[in-house]
């Protein structure tokens, strides 16, 4: 539900012409909530950015978020990040 | 690849079930795919974060987390705050890694070292906290929403960056 709150505060955010773009962990719940754009990472709940006191980490997350905020150039735009986590045995 | 039928059969499922868990029947969706090209380089723009991951300062009403109703209701948080003011209530997801650092959810440090590092313009003057877990989507798209956006408006936010908890 996290993830339908997002979409819908993404969609009134883009509605008022402000270009957005949102992370995801539920893929199957963003894809169908006709938002702008967004990027799938496959961490835990709770870890959208990474593991704590990672800022590296975290910026290549976000480098990718931003990125797609320049190239996306229609609506529903999803990737797909290539980051796997590794701290924990714990998956979404 | 992104399998766009896998996802829509896995999503008709959560559906499914959360109107079984939550009598959450009346799901809701955008009314439209809206889209807003960015209107100057991000290294000219004014970027602001919105977690729907719980997050309040230690000096706000944290959300209410007793009820199975949901809060929809939102949180300012001024974005030149010290972090570790930062708190999470949320039920539906582990916190913990989130009070450990608050940036694995609301990157707010991160975005200052964007501002440093001449990736992007400026900070908004503050980042938007919520709880995602709403049952009834309605007051989330009908009233938490658009108040998001009137207030990242008057703000001049130029780009917003969304993190789920």
């Amino acid at each position: 539900m996290c993830h339908r709150s997002v979409g819908l505060v993404q969609g009134e955010i883009e509605r008022a012409g402000i270009p957005t773009v949102s992370l995801t962990m539920r893929p199957e719940i963003t894809a169908n909530m006709k938002v702008s754009r967004a990027a799938w990472v496959r961490f835990p709940l709770g870890n959208p950015l990474g593991e704590p006191h990672q800022p590296a980490q975290h910026h290549l997350v976000l480098s990718d978020l931003l990125h797609l905020l320049e190239t996306a150039t229609e609506a529903e735009s999803l990737v797909e990040l290539p980051y796997r986590w590794r701290r924990w045995e714990r998956w979404i | 690849m992104i399998d766009r039928a896998e996802l829509r059969a896995r999503y008709e499922e959560w559906v499914e079930r959360i109107g079984r868990d939550h009598g959450a029947a009346n799901n809701r969706v955008n009314g439209h795919a809206w889209f807003s090209p960015l209107a100057k380089p991000l290294a000219q723009s004014t970027v602001a974060l919105v977690t729907t991951a719980g997050a309040h300062l230690d000096d706000q009403e944290p959300f209410n987390t007793a009820t199975s109703h949901g809060d929809p209701t939102i949180r300012t948080i001024p974005a030149d705050v010290d972090s570790a003011r930062l708190r999470f209530a949320h039920t539906h997801y582990d916190t913990a890694s989130a009070e450990d650092d608050p940036n694995v959810v609301l990157p707010i440090d991160r975005v200052h070292e964007l501002v440093a590092a001449g990736r992007i313009g400026a900070s908004a003057p503050f980042h938007i906290g919520m709880m995602g877990f709403n049952p009834d989507p309605s007051r989330v798209a009908d009233e938490a929403g658009p108040l998001v956006a009137r207030l990242l408006m008057e703000a001049g936010v130029d780009a917003v960056v969304l993190v789920p908890g």
